[in-house]
């Protein structure tokens, strides 16, 4: 793939992604309502960039293993128990904003 | 960055037309933002029509993992330039979300509030990516923003004067 403008398209066409755990990737695939399975290596990955994919782990949106465990993983995944991810809701920031600013 | 221009445009799409006119920064190493901020405003032309903009590009304040000596010269830098623009500007409300280019201007805006010549309302909004601990930026301007807007509940533990909405891009 070398880096494509956009994975929109291939991701669109995807029954399952494997990813890993980079913040845009997680959040793109879910949106699509595509199951993923996140796959972390702790030693490789600064702190801060494993928060997200383990949140998401932690509330069923995703599935997670690492390089050693990943083909265990996608022979005995049951993909059901994934979660949806609901969208996020910028009203809400809009509301909030409006109530800051003085325009009710 | 990216990921944050991507985030900071779901922001603002639910935003009204008062919120005008808009002045985007970001840092002149950023080739990917200003692409991206045009493709939405022209989407909201659409829609308004008096959709009003502006892009500025300033120096990056820091690099990830930059020594902690050279940042404060790069980031002294950073706010020595912006201290202008804001000056032009006079924005009414300062809306952020993390990337190291929005600490120089907060700085910027703090400095002419304290001067007296324009008070900013600073609203920072800290990364999705972000659950359990803060961004640099996010450590900084907890204590300098009017609102500080997380997007997970054990940040908002952490940081009682945040505000938390839930997941808000």
């Amino acid at each position: 793939f070398r880096f494509k403008d956009s994975l929109a398209e291939d991701l669109g066409r995807a029954d399952l992604v494997i990813s890993h755990a980079g913040a845009g990737s997680c959040l793109e695939t879910l949106e699509k309502g595509k199951p993923l399975i996140v796959v972390t290596n702790e030693k490789l990955m600064h702190n801060h960039q494993l928060e997200l994919a383990k949140q998401l782990h932690r509330d069923g949106h995703v599935l997670r293993c690492n390089c050693s465990t990943l083909v265990e993983t996608l022979q005995s995944m049951d993909l059901s128990t994934l979660k949806p991810f609901p969208p996020g809701q910028p009203e809400k920031f809009a509301l909030f904003l409006d109530k800051v600013v003085g325009f009710q | 960055t990216g990921g944050h221009t991507t985030e900071i445009l779901r922001l603002l799409s639910c935003l009204s037309e008062s919120y005008s006119p808009r002045h985007y920064i970001f840092a002149d190493s950023d080739k990917m933002s200003e692409a991206k901020i045009r493709s939405f405003e022209q989407k909201r032309a659409e829609t308004f029509s008096s959709s009003q903009f502006t892009l500025h590009r300033i120096p990056r304040s820091r690099e990830v993992r930059q020594s902690w000596t050279s940042s404060a010269v790069t980031t002294l830098y950073s706010i020595l330039y912006s201290l202008p623009l804001t000056y032009k500007l006079k924005p009414d409300l300062i809306l952020c979300n993390g990337p190291g280019t929005c600490v120089p201007v907060c700085i910027s805006a703090l400095l002419l509030g304290l001067l007296g010549i324009k008070r900013a309302i600073i609203v920072y909004v800290e990364s999705i990516c972000r659950v359990e601990t803060l961004s640099l930026s996010g450590k900084i301007l907890y204590y300098f923003s009017d609102y500080f807007i997380v997007q997970w509940p054990d940040l908002k533990e952490k940081y009682p004067k945040s505000v938390y909405l839930g997941r808000i891009v």
